[in-house]
């Protein structure tokens, strides 16, 4: 059976039990999906599954804690909700999950950057290629090269945790090496070529904080740190400093926590490669603690832990 | 708004109450000569040192951040500097990504009776934010700060 | 209007902006990455960017992100230390300023700012004097986008509101006819040619966008208050992530702060963007909170926008259907989809 068959049987035996089930639908164009909050048989018929459906629903669960809802994960998107469990931000009880096996969503900023995408009138996808048709004509490209930068080194295409389980379990199909690429790219630069990128490329936040939001590990939301007036934090000035504080604050307290789903790049309407500044500490985590988070519901995030003897860590010898 | 002039670097210190600050202080009674571009603050313990303390002193104007705090296992509260290690180590390897040069954050231990270790810490620490001279901060990297 | 016209070929404008610059402060849609486009300050060399709405509405020249109000310094007596001065300085800055390559809808969201800051009870001393020295040059749009609703609020990609001098594209260039005496000085540099045989085809250009007019809104302000205290918000925030993308990407938004940044015995009195979707927008002093989450102050956004703002403002809608609101929200929210529930809910 196709996935989208199964998911909407599944949809349908669980949906008495739960207040919602947070799926996907197609949105105000052929190119884009939308979050699709289902309470009934008509919302289960608007559900569409293909890889336009980027959004990590997991986002939504921290703040729905105490009540029972179902949600649609992904692969990647299932690791941050093992992560909440690990931090007992949401109860295993309260929500049923239903897994999608998962090749890869797309990068609607790498559509964008090579075609016009302003009247897109249809979009398919097939065998390993996608297809848009606009007003100017149609455009067929392999799909992999407007793949989303994480699914090109995906290791966990099949949701970690579920209750259902939508498509066959697909085994990891990319390199895996190919994980840090981007943090590798910066790291070839030398320390002053890297102020003057994030200069360039933070300069244009806007402070809406859309990454913050659409973080699933943001769990403080309206009582942010960077909202503070005292410890004063950040002004509200919109300058650099400001900026790049902020990105740095969001990293940090995601450090070790982060799973690596990209919400916060794809998020951003500046499009500004800021998942780079996260994924470097993931990096520094998995080399230093060899851990990588959202994996395992039993782990502890490196950093709220400790060992006496850190065989990893060299200090500095005065 | 530092009030510093000349040739000092504004480096800041962030150090345990119950340790490093005794060490400073052994290390001054002792009249051990030492750099003075160290402003120091005094915090409980160094696991209280939000790595964002650091990267607010950078984005103040510090050129150099040091933490200092108790040896590993002599914590006045057990484990705080434990946990501050793993940060600690966390953030020296992330800040060179975003452009702060290598050097400038630096953390290490030093114990209330240990005046000239910190004589040494801080002289090496200095001599270290002085060979890097002033921090670059955003906005002045390549002229970009000031169009989005 | 078109007897004055004038045609401005594609290769002649960055000379013209040059030339402008010398007068003015220049702003004009550059590409700043292969996805974004923002109004920048002209510098010869830059890529501009004139065939496609730009990520973000030229507003921030008007009203920008930041803005230094006053500054003021502390001043010690140090024969009496309780003694302490302040000295104010007052910056306003309103330097001649062209914004070229506007669309419709930015033009027409400069008309909520007048209504807000410049023309009603209260005027901003700030808002006014830029507005003042400031020029519009829009270029109609030809290629309306799917997100594209001009024609639903009161305007449309060939409506000329709020503009100074108008530009409409045709083969090789622009038809250029002023709208306004501002715009129509632009039209002396040497840059602008006799344009007579343009003229047809700039009206034919014109009559060729098409763009249906998709929403009914006719007694929305109504619908809406009625829906006020209903189970509806509920469903349609559901999805928001209450992030402020779409206020800060929007022509009409201009809700904001001030704040005093004081370091030492210096600060400045700024003020900022700010978000009614965020916690703090109506965080009172007293720790309560009248929008305590995204279902009140989702529907803020849209009751502002198409209630209390026309019964405010002689019915103009706190929109210009401009669309950046859709393409910049991380869940794709569609005000569109929300305004048609509410007729169908109201």
């Amino acid at each position: 059976m196709e996935a989208i068959g199964k998911l909407r049987e599944d949809i349908q035996k669980e949906l008495e039990d739960v207040e919602f089930i947070i799926g996907w639908e197609q949105g105000f164009d052929a190119l884009h999906a939308t979050p699709l909050f289902i309470r009934s048989q008509e919302d289960i018929d608007r559900l569409i599954w293909n890889p336009l459906c980027v959004h990590n629903l997991a986002s939504y669960l921290p703040q729905l804690k105490g009540r029972k809802v179902g949600v649609l994960l992904k692969g990647c998107d299932s690791r941050s909700v093992i992560q909440l469990l690990q931090e007992g931000l949401i109860q295993r009880e309260e929500i049923v999950i239903f897994g999608i096996s998962c090749p890869g969503v797309v990068d609607l900023s790498k559509i964008r950057a090579r075609m016009n995408v302003s009247q897109v009138k249809r979009v398919s996808f097939a065998e390993g290629n996608v297809t848009i048709e606009t007003p100017q004509g149609r455009e067929e490209f392999p799909l992999d090269e407007v793949l989303a930068t994480k699914c090109l080194s995906c290791q966990y295409p099949t949701p970690l945790i579920y209750d259902h389980l939508a498509g066959e379990a697909l085994s990891p199909q990319r390199p895996a090496d190919l994980l840090y690429k981007e943090v590798e790219e910066i790291e070839k630069l030398d320390v002053k070529e890297r102020l003057a990128h994030w200069e360039r490329e933070l300069n244009r936040c806007i402070r809406c904080y859309a990454c913050r939001n659409a973080c699933p590990l943001c769990v403080c939301q309206d009582y942010c740190a960077a909202d503070s007036r005292n410890p004063h934090w950040l002004s509200q000035r919109a300058g650099i400093g400001e900026k790049v504080m902020w990105h740095i604050m969001h990293a940090l307290h995601v450090a070790g926590r982060c799973t690596d789903c990209g919400e916060c790049e794809r998020a951003c309407p500046m499009d500004i490669p800021i998942q780079r500044i996260r994924k470097k500490i993931n990096k520094e985590i998995k080399a230093l603690f060899d851990y990588e988070a959202g994996v395992n519901t039993e782990d502890t995030p490196p950093l709220y832990t400790f060992q006496m003897e850190e065989s990893t860590i060299r200090e500095k010898d005065w | 708004m530092s009030g510093v002039e000349g040739k000092e670097l504004r480096v800041v210190g962030f150090l345990c109450n119950w340790c490093s600050y005794g060490g400073a202080d052994t290390a001054g009674v002792s009249r051990f000569k030492q750099p003075t571009d160290l402003r120091i603050i005094r915090v409980p313990c160094s696991g209280r040192v939000d790595p964002l303390l650091v990267v607010k002193a950078f984005m103040s104007g510090a050129d150099g951040v040091l933490v200092s705090g108790c040896h590993p296992r002599d914590c006045h509260y057990a484990e705080g500097n434990f946990y501050a290690r793993r940060r600690l180590e966390v953030l020296k390897r992330f800040l060179p990504f975003m452009g702060v040069e290598p050097g400038r954050f630096e953390y290490t231990w030093v114990s209330a009776s240990e005046g000239a270790r910190w004589q040494k810490v801080v002289t090496n620490f200095t001599e270290q934010i002085h060979n890097l001279g002033p921090l670059h901060h955003f906005g002045e990297g390549d002229g970009s700060g000031g169009d989005r | 209007m078109s007897n004055k016209g004038r045609f401005l070929a594609t290769d002649k404008i960055p000379g013209l902006l040059k030339r402008l610059g010398g007068t003015y402060r220049v702003f004009a849609p550059v590409k700043v990455s292969d996805t974004v486009i923002l109004f920048h300050e002209f510098k010869e060399g830059a890529q501009l960017a004139l065939n496609k709405q730009a990520t973000l509405p030229p507003k921030e020249i008007l009203f920008p992100q930041t803005e230094c109000l006053l500054s003021y310094t502390y001043h010690k007596d140090p024969e009496n230390l309780e003694k302490s001065e302040v000295q104010v300085e007052e910056t306003l800055e309103a330097l001649p300023t062209i914004i070229f390559g506007a669309r419709p809808c930015d033009a027409r969201g400069l008309m909520v700012f007048d209504a807000v800051f410049n023309d009603g009870q209260w005027r901003d001393p700030y808002y006014k004097a830029r507005r003042k020295a400031t020029t519009i040059v829009t270029i109609l749009c030809t290629q309306p986008e799917n997100t594209c609703f001009c024609t639903s609020v009161g305007g449309g990609p060939t409506n000329t509101e709020g503009s100074d001098l108008v530009l409409t594209p045709v083969t090789g260039g622009y038809f250029a006819e002023p709208a306004t005496e501002k715009g129509g000085a632009l039209l002396q540099d040497e840059a602008f040619a006799l344009g007579h045989n343009k003229a047809d085809e700039a009206r034919e250009e014109r009559e060729k966008v098409s763009l249906e007019s998709e929403l009914e809104l006719d007694g929305i302000a109504q619908c809406l208050l009625e829906l006020f205290s209903t189970d509806f918000w509920k469903q349609v925030s559901a999805k928001c992530i209450s992030c402020g993308a779409c206020t800060y990407v929007c022509p009409t938004c201009y809700c904001f702060n001030i704040t005093d940044e004081t370091a030492g015995v210096k600060g400045e009195r700024i003020r900022t963007w700010d978000s009614c979707m965020f916690y703090q927008y109506t965080l009172e002093a007293s720790g309560h909170n009248p929008r305590p989450t995204k279902v009140e102050r989702y529907r803020n956004r849209i009751g502002h926008k198409f209630s209390y703002h026309p019964t405010n403002y002689e019915g103009m809608f706190g929109c210009t259907g401009c669309g950046r609101c859709i393409k910049a929200c991380p869940v794709s929210l569609d005000i569109r989809q929300v305004l048609r529930e509410v007729k169908v809910h109201g």
